[in-house]
């Protein structure tokens, strides 16, 4: 009974007026960060006195903003194709090697996500300044691809291990190479896992700030360590205004998974 | 690659067992992780013994100190904490969307996903302005008359829960609802028809077959709020810093590299006996909770 919608009888309004409950509390910091951005109140006074859009046109005469977006941008769109063509390699192995000491490798390969990145990050800046990688872009790439490579994998392998393997098979016993048969026969039937572990990739790499804090220089910053250094001085509508853009961003990203997915799926 | 081959005729593979077939795929992988991940993290963790001078000293300072044991015990208070109010907020709302009709289900699920993409740092900063003492929250109880003075919702345990919880949520929804799912209403009704009230098939049947789902995210939560640096950071008050914003503390601005990887050996340590219970628990494929 409990488990039956229909069979609920007034558990069911309890259940769905305290969902719409926690729904709107997962909504409201999103809604009302981008309210906030078109307020004119400078002490981010609620609801505004009044609208405008200077935060925005703040946010785009100060060209380091925009410079920190271009830089996260490159270091997660490397960091997203490393990540993904290892993994990619990967996750063949740990689904289908018969090695010994497999599951070792998968915990290993999975562990970056589960260690504290704090202490991840305090390790790389260390390593980095002694082999003279801190601050650089490579530096970056190399972090980040390692924080990413379990969001890679995840994905990846799950795609793998639910596709038929006898299906390459058969594209061998046809003539096809190995190579062949994994290209245009396994690869296609995988997209989607590949797809998500791109998406999830990119979004560890873009999202990332402790790692990028420490790495930082005055040279070299991504925008979450920009939006970082911004809130450890004041909370500027400034930044309301690039949060909002990054709201938009994240829903450009939701209504494009929807509809490759939907397309990948036919 | 294949196209400069020539044709030939399939050969059959003969079963032969070899223990490293199939490894070279993950040898890539590997080297990054080895070289860029196990080498500086061992690195760091020697610190803790060498520096500054070669010994145990670091970690009697971090086990012999007040001032220490309370950053240990207000990690584990949060953690445990937010922990606490995740379950029992998100254990509903999986109920809910396990069963409700998905065309509803879709537009709650859009929420989630909608929370857990969006920027870590936009986030917090709307907690930090909501929760400021000038902002909406408290002028919205003042203006109708609930409390006469700001309560303080930030820079203290209230701020630093509201904020986690907020982060953690999607990470327990999400495999909950696989858990809930995967229950056959069946055994619900068969307890109705065998005269179980309502409480009853809650406690003696829904609650236990969900426990090994909610253990398992509860787990997870715990873990990821005992090493969680940049909410802490934002929200929390420097009478209850957390360990991650410690270690971080230590090493950028006392430059204290000795204490400072003690303290994340600690860190890790913990991390890493509790990531390897929720192994046993649930194995490697659903630690990421859905995604």
């Amino acid at each position: 009974m409990l488990l039956d919608y229909d069979r609920l009888g007034w558990l069911r309004g309890a259940l769905l007026a305290f969902t719409g409950l926690v729904a709107a509390f997962l909504l409201l910091p999103v809604v009302f960060i981008v309210l906030l951005s078109f307020g004119s109140s400078r002490w981010l006074a609620f609801p505004p006195p009044g609208w405008t859009l200077k935060w925005y046109e703040e946010l785009f005469a100060e060209p380091a903003w925009l410079e920190a977006a271009l830089t996260s941008a490159r270091i997660a769109t490397m960091a997203t194709v490393l990540a993904v063509v290892i993994g990619l390699m990967a996750s063949f192995a740990l689904v289908r090697g018969k090695f010994r000491g497999r599951d070792a490798v998968r915990g290993l390969l999975l562990t970056p996500m589960v260690l504290p990145v704090v202490v991840f990050a305090i390790a790389i800046y260390a390593f980095f300044l002694r082999i003279g990688l801190g601050g650089t872009t490579a530096g970056f790439v190399i972090a980040h691809t390692v924080l990413a490579l379990p969001f890679a994998i995840i994905p990846i392998s799950a795609a793998l291990e639910g596709f038929d393997k006898s299906i390459e098979d058969a594209a061998i016993v046809c003539g096809a190479s190995p190579f062949e048969a994994k290209l245009r026969v396994t690869l296609p039937s995988i997209k989607i896992g590949i797809f998500s572990a791109a998406i999830f990739a990119f979004l560890a790499s873009w999202d990332e700030v402790v790692v990028a804090i420490f790495m930082a220089s005055p040279t070299l910053q991504t925008l979450p360590v920009k939006i970082w250094g911004s809130l450890r001085q004041d909370l500027s509508p400034v930044i309301a205004a690039a949060s909002s853009l990054l709201v938009l961003l994240t829903l450009s990203l939701m209504i494009v998974t929807a509809l490759i997915r939907r397309k990948l799926s036919t | 690659m294949s196209g400069n081959l020539p044709h030939r005729p399939p050969v059959l593979r003969k079963p032969v067992v070899r223990t490293r077939r199939g490894l070279g795929g993950a040898l890539p992988a590997l080297i990054i992780v080895s070289l860029f991940f196990v080498v500086p993290v061992v690195a760091l963790l020697l610190r803790s013994v060498t520096e500054p001078t070669p010994g145990l000293q670091n970690y009697a300072i971090l086990f012999g100190d007040g001032t220490y044991a309370r950053v240990f015990f207000n990690t584990f208070l949060v953690a445990s904490i937010v922990t606490a109010v995740t379950v029992m907020v998100a254990f509903p709302v999986a109920w809910t969307l396990a069963i409700m009709p998905p065309a509803l289900g879709s537009i709650v699920f859009g929420i989630i996903i909608l929370s857990m993409w969006t920027n870590l740092l936009t986030r917090t900063y709307a907690w930090m302005v909501l929760l400021q003492r000038t902002g909406v929250i408290n002028r919205t109880l003042m203006d109708i008359g609930l409390i006469s003075e700001p309560l303080p919702l930030i820079n203290n345990l209230t701020g630093v829960t509201i904020g986690m919880v907020y982060i953690m949520l999607p990470f327990m929804i999400l495999p909950l609802v696989g858990t809930l799912r995967a229950i056959d209403p069946m055994t619900l009704r068969a307890a109705a028809l065998c005269g179980a009230s309502p409480l009853d098939a809650f406690r003696r049947i829904l609650l236990p077959l969900s426990l090994p789902g909610i253990a398992a995210g509860g787990l997870m939560v715990f873990v990821m709020s005992l090493g969680y640096f940049v909410t802490p950071t934002l929200l929390g008050g420097t009478s209850n810093m957390m360990l991650a914003g410690m270690i971080a503390q230590m090493i950028q601005s006392l430059l204290n590299w000795g204490l400072g990887s003690a303290a994340a050996f600690i860190l890790l340590v913990v991390t890493m006996a509790l990531y390897a219970l929720q192994l046993r628990l649930v194995g490697t494929q659903r630690v990421t909770g859905g995604v």
